[in-house]
């Protein structure tokens, strides 16, 4: 259930950098149903991740947060050795604690 | 010149809405009031769709009329599952070409006691999505619209936005196992429409269910009702792939010539 946690915030948050570095963030933000599916998705995950109703220990949001960031990073990268550009690795942190709190993790 | 409206309930008075957008009948001009002995006709399009129930068409026109009351707008366009033939649409899909920006979802849906999902569009911002974007194409394939909508314009194929819109189908791969049978066919047809859109192909949803039942040689009721299994997943995967390969090149390649 956690690594299926961790693959849906990871691709939720490629998704948002990836958006907002194209030239049409502004089209590409339009439909927003669908993209919110997957917080829907991650939500429905959280809830079977003990404590339910609690912030998750110190120890396990470490784990999370690195292993989002690795899976984003690996993501992203590989669009950058191709040639991408634009593409800013400096709000991942930013973005993770933004999902992770909206989730209630931290 | 002349209009034709029906007088509404007020608290203190009744009331007659007129467009706001209008030749002629500026406020504070005086008119002269006459009842017509029959009801106007309402206009509307139907686009791809063989028969709308009674009932649908009149939660239409409720939608127009709603909305003509609170914005000035060019076009009100009625899409997605609402317009399938079952009733199990989880809301209405309502695209408005305005310049305005006021927020009216809540207001619509307070009216109309529906869940709704308004989409605002200007005019130049519609006619970039059609050209770059399949979900827009397809949405337009098959819709009520209270005006007529012009024909599509020539598609232009920019990868990297097609890339970010691809990536809501690898939810597909992450979730197989726990995903509805109606949210495997949403993802399936997102990839599907971005593939038919880089060959050029026609697209709606008949055409893009016909593609995924060839491409990944499997029913597309099996699908919609979560019947396909694992041999299903690796055929999804192998095309995923293929796909993501091919706009990733493609997008660095014009991203390179930019």
């Amino acid at each position: 259930m956690l690594d299926l946690f961790i693959g849906n915030i990871s691709s939720a948050i490629s998704h948002e950098i990836l958006m907002i570095s194209t030239e049409n963030k502004e089209l590409a933000s339009r439909y927003k149903k669908e993209r919110d599916n997957l917080i829907v998705i991650s939500e429905k995950y959280r809830h079977n991740i003990n404590p339910i109703s609690d912030i998750l220990p110190d120890k396990d949001i470490e784990y999370i947060k690195s292993k989002v960031k690795n899976k984003i990073k690996s993501e992203l990268s590989s669009r950058i050795k191709k040639g991408y550009k634009n593409i800013n690795l400096n709000i991942i942190e930013e973005l993770i604690e933004k999902y992770l709190r909206a989730v209630k993790v931290i | 010149m002349e209009l034709i409206s029906k007088i509404s309930k007020g608290t203190k008075m009744d009331q007659i809405y007129i467009p706001k957008n209008r030749p002629g009948f500026h406020t504070g001009e005086y008119v002269k009031i006459i009842p017509v002995n029959e009801r106007p006709k309402d206009n509307y399009y139907v686009y791809n769709i063989k028969e709308v129930p009674p009932i649908k068409i009149e939660i239409a026109k409720q939608i127009f009329q709603i909305i003509e009351s609170m914005i000035n707008y060019d076009n009100i366009i009625i899409t997605g599952s609402f317009l399938d033939e079952n009733f199990k649409f989880n809301d209405i899909d309502i695209i408005i070409i305005t310049e305005n920006k006021k927020e009216i979802e809540k207001s619509i849906k307070e009216k109309l006691k529906i869940e709704v999902h308004t989409i605002l569009f200007n005019q130049s911002l519609l006619i970039e999505a059609l050209k770059i974007d399949p979900k827009w194409r397809l949405m337009l394939s098959r819709c009520i619209s209270k005006k007529r909508i012009a024909p599509l314009p020539q598609r232009k194929l920019k990868y990297r936005y097609l890339d970010v819109q691809l990536i809501e189908s690898k939810t597909l791969m992450i979730n197989f196992n726990y995903l509805t049978g109606k949210e495997k066919y949403k993802l399936t047809r997102n990839m599907m429409a971005i593939s038919m859109f880089i060959k050029n192909k026609n697209i709606s949803n008949k055409s893009i269910e016909k593609e995924i039942e060839k491409e990944l040689d499997t029913n597309i009721e099996d699908l919609k009702n979560n019947l396909v299994t694992n041999d299903f997943f690796k055929r999804y995967k192998t095309f995923y792939s293929k796909l993501e390969k091919e706009i990733i090149e493609n997008a660095s390649k014009q991203e390179k010539d930019a």
